[in-house]
């Protein structure tokens, strides 16, 4: 069976780029969303918000970002996940990946 | 319960024939589902290229778009099924969850209208305890008016008057003492040449001020404004008075700025 979504956790930029490269150009289609973590802490980033932004465009595909160690937004984070997961798998009649991820970023740029 | 025994005696279609269809229906979908993930199997994997993601990216979307666009064109609404028992369970649960997601919501907008309302109580006494603030400033401040109007009639007070005014003597004696000195050893720079001049191009556009006037200027900007003492200079001072007034440490000039001068702190 094909894997119906990626998440990525940014720590070294390059080794996900490097592999972006690899994958499927299928999947861009709605079926690959970025996942940050660590955003809390700024003076610990080690990746610019403004390079993540850019691999989010170029590759057509949301970002999320999410602080591991907050109860609250894991939960949530985790709950959109699977929201988005379910109509990649198909379990929600009437919604597809692509449609999903259309109207994901519509409501982004506005 | 009674009622749905009696459905059930009324229908030709008993509920072990409505699970057969189901049955069916569901084999047939998933032989539908094998024969199109072969299909995609044989399709492959395609990689994106390095050079122009985004755009491979957006034509691959147009192109799956416009497939879907028309995919949803041809499909037309489908009966689930016609048993009536189906279509009852089925009914049943759509409104469950229909039930459900407005719990959900209703409840999420009630947990929202506390917040507000807590927010708003908590906004109205931080308001209330501003407008007491402001009552006990303006008391106080009532309070000190009065103090200050029954001021003049103490003796210290007189007597810090006499020697402000003492001062302010004093000060007028020192001013005209400099002005008669600077007047005298340091006038302004003499216009005999003015045949001359009317021939040369270096006529000076503005009238030269005496370094008595000056000074004053340095020393008003420095005693009003402490903070910002610079003084730009135009073309009325004249420049070797200016020369003057810096080498001997009088005037000091603006760190980044050569047109700008401050009198030294002396009182500091």
């Amino acid at each position: 069976m094909l894997r119906e979504k990626k998440s990525f956790k940014i720590s070294i930029l390059k080794n996900v780029e490097a592999s972006l490269a690899h994958v499927d150009a299928n999947f861009f289609l709605g079926k690959v969303c970025f996942l940050v973590t660590g955003v809390g802490r700024v003076n610990y980033c080690s990746v610019e918000m403004n390079a993540i932004w850019k691999l989010g465009e170029v590759y057509c595909s949301p970002v999320l970002f999410c602080e591991l160690e907050l109860e609250g937004i894991r939960n949530a984070t985790a709950q959109r996940l699977l929201r988005m997961l379910q109509i990649c798998a198909g379990h929600i009649p009437g919604v597809s990946a692509l449609s999903f991820g259309t109207l994901m970023r519509n409501s982004a740029d506005d | 319960m009674a009622e749905y025994l009696a459905e059930v005696t009324n229908n030709c279609v008993s509920p072990e024939d409505a699970k057969e269809e189901l049955l069916n229906e569901c084999e047939s979908v998933w032989k539908h589902m094998e024969e199109c993930q072969s299909k995609l199997l044989l399709l492959g994997t395609e990689t994106v290229l390095e050079s122009d993601v985004k755009l491979s990216l957006l034509t691959m979307r147009v192109k799956a778009l416009t497939a879907e666009y028309h995919q949803w064109q041809k499909r037309s609404p489908e009966l689930i099924s016609t048993n009536p028992d189906v279509l009852l369970e089925l009914g049943k649960e759509e409104l469950q969850k229909v039930k459900n997601d407005l719990e959900m919501v209703l409840s999420t907008i009630q947990s929202k209208n506390k917040q507000l309302e807590e927010d708003l109580k908590r906004e109205q006494q931080w308001h209330k305890e501003q407008e007491q603030i402001l009552d006990t400033l303006t008391g106080i401040e009532e309070e000190t008016k009065i103090e200050v109007q029954q001021l003049p009639n103490t003796r210290a007070f007189q007597e810090l008057q006499n020697k402000m005014s003492k001062l302010r003597m004093y000060k007028e004696e020192l001013l005209d003492a400099l002005g008669e000195f600077l007047e005298e050893h340091f006038p302004l720079p003499e216009r005999g040449r003015s045949a001359i001049k009317k021939n040369s191009s270096e006529e000076p556009a503005v009238e030269l001020i005496t370094l008595n006037e000056i000074l004053e200027i340095l020393i008003a900007k420095l005693m009003s404004t402490p903070h910002e003492p610079y003084v730009t200079i135009d073309d009325s001072f004249w420049p070797p008075y200016i020369e003057l007034l810096l080498r001997y440490g009088i005037a000091l000039r603006h760190p980044e700025d050569p047109n700008r001068m401050r009198l030294e702190a002396f009182h500091m």
